[in-house]
């Protein structure tokens, strides 16, 4: 039998077996070699409550060549990239070993949900946001475990008056903030952009002057 | 082929003495450089008194910089043993060894301080108490096991398809050990133990290990050409400092056809003489930036300046001819034809006064953008139209091989126009690189006599050009093969004027720049 599906067929079985573990991993179609990993976000951390699914591709040459893992939940986190799920961690590119299972490897994003590394950042927006203001990030990456991953957020259920805060919570900003510049005409959905790519945030808020807000506005 | 075979259409004097533009190297073989890397093996092996693989290990680590390895082994020996990955950190120093817990001892042999750093694999089965099987496979089939110095055990399999991999796709000659975390590196009769059946990766890894001490020497530069092995040896142009007084252009290997010719001091891959490597890099840069004003001239037609129809360019020639007017013009500057037969030629030279006039932001920029373009002009045109000869040339050639069958021309006699395209290529070359040079040198009196080489040749090679896309006819061949013998002649002198003139003016320091070139003051 071929070494590859040897191994991953027994990484899944293994991986079933394993009651007391809360890693699953699912066929997506009939390959063995596309999967879908799933795990909880880790307990004191703002993806809490939330399920993390994550595509899994197991390369020609696997294990001897690293698997291929992105986020298929969309996650707020500086090592994960917030629009294509893609992540930095250096097991999945050099520090890769063949002892590596998808398992352990499902283990450590786990971990890497517990412990984000902001200088070394794949979503570099949101690395700004960790490094201004590491409460506001948290808040906002609650958020986004709450409406993508299941979780149950800080804000408790949505109610309707929140949905126009939406977007603005998703960006990681402040309802007041983006109000002002909305009143002098902008859209918003282009103030919540140029307010996010310039981390009008926290302390950093008081750095940038409004005229360079509304110079970024009028590009 | 050499000048001389054309027997007495070319007059060229031997070449005995090395020109200035000319410089000193040698050209080796793969084999040639695996001495040198034995050698350096072998030097440090025996002031340690360690075993070969572990002295190769040592030096990898140290990018082969003998003198650093052995003043940081003198002070720590231990330390570096463990950071190249030679031994596992708890056991680095003799006296933390441990009892070798997996197989008695025969692979502890000790080689004057530290452990031996690998068993020759694959090793024979484990007596574990229980089967053993690899972690990585799960494969209980298995019955080879092998490990490193560290004793993170896998089976053989496992360690042939690892190395192979890292080899063939990643181009890795240190192989670290498939346990996580673990960074001790298979020294090479392990990774040849594990090749045995694959001859050919075990060459690529030589291969690679051979690539990472040329790339560590200074003195030695790798051929960039696809699959080449040769490498070049040329310490005169180690230094960055040389190269501002001179252009290191080697060929490697004896039999390449065409000869693998690049610089050994820049990662351009052709022949950029006369002009040195910052200069040659800096207008490289200046074209890809401004690659979009000038791409319009690449276009192969333009309108004639007289009756305005279309004229297309299909050959290497400048000097062209209106179809429907006959009006003679120049390809590059668009003036008459007539003008650039006479003493007051001057389609290479860019005439500065409308940048001087210029007084506001707007007209200097523009009189800066059409100065560069009069220079870009000139070397894109040579590029275009040595490349047009050679297309030209192989209608030309399937033509004389036909005539050599209905006439009685010999062999040789039908060779004067291939030796004439070559020449032209060549030169055209030159002429390319020299509007590079042109466009940073200072005005003056030496730019004027660079500008005077330039022009002489130019003009040499647009006549050699011309004869070359004459009409061929059994009938005019003999005349026709003394003309264009002659002027190949003169087109190769004047080439080789431009080239050392050029030469000589680095090493004296004769030229000015008009903008900061790296390595002048
Ligand atoms: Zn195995
Ligand atoms: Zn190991
Ligand atoms: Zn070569
Ligand atoms: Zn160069
Ligand atoms: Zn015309
Ligand atoms: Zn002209």
């Amino acid at each position: 039998m071929d070494a590859r599906l040897r191994r991953v067929n027994k990484e899944i079985a293994d991986c079933k077996n394993d009651k007391a573990s809360n890693i699953k991993i699912d066929l997506v179609d009939s390959s063995p070699f596309h999967l879908k990993g799933s795990f909880p976000g880790p307990k004191d951390t703002p993806y809490e409550g939330g399920v993390f699914e994550v595509d899994i591709v197991v390369p020609e040459s696997y294990p001897f060549q690293a698997v291929k893992m992105k986020f298929i939940t969309k996650v707020y986190h500086p090592n994960i990239s917030s629009a294509s799920g893609a992540i930095c961690l250096d097991i999945l590119k050099d520090a890769w070993s063949p002892v590596l299972t998808l398992k352990s490897t499902l283990i450590s994003l786990q971990s890497l949900l517990c412990s984000p590394e902001p200088n070394d950042p794949q979503d570099a927006e949101v690395a700004k946001h960790y490094m201004t203001s590491k409460k506001s990030f948290e808040e906002t990456a609650r958020y986004w475990t709450h409406i993508y991953a299941g979780g149950l957020g800080s804000k408790g259920k949505v109610d309707t008056k929140e949905a126009a805060k939406d977007e603005i919570a998703i960006a990681g900003l402040e309802q007041t903030h983006v109000t002002q510049f909305e009143g002098l005409g902008f859209e918003r959905s282009k103030v919540i952009d140029v307010l996010r790519r310039m981390n009008y945030r926290g302390s950093n808020a008081a750095n940038i002057s409004d005229e360079r807000i509304i110079d970024e506005l009028l590009k | 082929m050499d000048m001389d075979d054309f027997g007495d259409d070319f007059k060229v004097p031997q070449r005995t003495v090395r020109k200035t533009y000319e410089i000193e190297y040698e050209s080796l073989p793969q084999s040639a450089v695996e001495r040198l890397v034995a050698n350096d093996i072998d030097h440090i092996s025996g002031i340690f008194g360690v075993e070969a693989s572990a002295a190769s290990l040592l030096l990898r680590y140290m990018n082969w910089n003998k003198e650093r390895l052995i003043e940081k082994y003198m002070d720590n020996a231990s330390a570096v043993t463990v950071a190249a990955g030679i031994s596992p950190p708890s056991r680095a120093s003799p006296s933390a060894l441990g009892p070798d817990r997996s197989q008695g001892s025969s692979s502890g042999t000790r080689t004057s301080g530290f452990r031996r750093s690998a068993r020759q694999t694959p090793a024979p089965p484990k007596a574990k108490p229980q089967p053993f099987v690899c972690p990585i496979c799960f494969d209980d089939t298995q019955a080879s096991f092998a490990a490193l110095a560290c004793d993170h055990t896998f089976c053989s399999g496992c360690w042939t398809a690892y190395i192979t991999g890292k080899i063939r796709e990643e181009g890795e000659h240190a192989i670290r050990c498939m346990a996580e975390g673990c960074a001790l590196v298979a020294p090479d009769p392990f990774v040849r133990t594990a090749l045995t059946d694959d001859p050919e990766t075990w060459e690529r890894f030589n291969e690679l290990l051979v690539r990472h001490f040329v790339a560590s020497n200074p003195n030695l530069k790798y051929c960039p050409y696809p699959s080449c092995t040769y490498t070049v040896s040329c310490p005169t142009a180690a230094s960055k400092s040389a190269l501002t007084t001179i252009v290191p252009i080697v060929t490697c290997g004896p039999d390449a056809n065409p000869p693998h010719r690049f610089c050994f001091g820049c990662p351009i891959e052709s022949d950029h003489r006369p002009v040195i490597c910052s200069i040659a890099k800096m207008w490289l840069k200046k074209c890809r930036d401004d690659s979009e004003t000038a791409n319009w001239i690449k276009s192969n037609t333009k309108e004639c300046s007289n009756c305005q129809s279309t004229i297309e360019k299909n050959g290497g020639c400048n000097h062209m001819t209106c179809k429907k007017c006959k009006h003679e013009f120049c390809w590059v500057c668009m003036g008459p034809w007539s003008e650039h037969g006479t003493a007051w030629y001057s389609c290479n030279r860019y005439d500065e006064k409308g940048g001087v006039d210029a007084r506001d932001a707007q007209s200097k920029s523009r009189a800066s953008l059409e100065r560069y373009l009069h220079y870009y002009n000139r070397w894109a045109n040579h590029e275009q139209s040595a490349k047009l000869s050679v297309e030209l040339y192989a209608k030309t050639e399937k033509k004389m091989e036909e005539m050599q069958v209905t006439s009685n021309l010999t062999w040789i006699e039908v060779q004067f126009m291939k030796k004439a395209v070559d020449e032209v290529f060549k030169c055209r070359m030159t002429l390319k690189w020299t509007y590079a040079m042109a466009y940073y040198l200072e005005k003056g009196n030496e730019k004027e006599l660079f500008e005077d080489n330039q022009r002489d040749l130019e003009r040499a090679v647009e006549d050699l050009s011309e004869l070359l896309e004459s009409q061929i006819e059994p009938e005019i061949i003999p005349t026709l093969r003394q003309k264009v013998t002659d002027k190949t002649v003169y087109v190769s002198k004047r080439n080789e004027i431009m080239l050392e003139d050029t030469a000589k003016g680095f090493l004296e320091g004769r030229w000015q720049w008009n903008v900061p070139v790296e390595g002048f003051d």
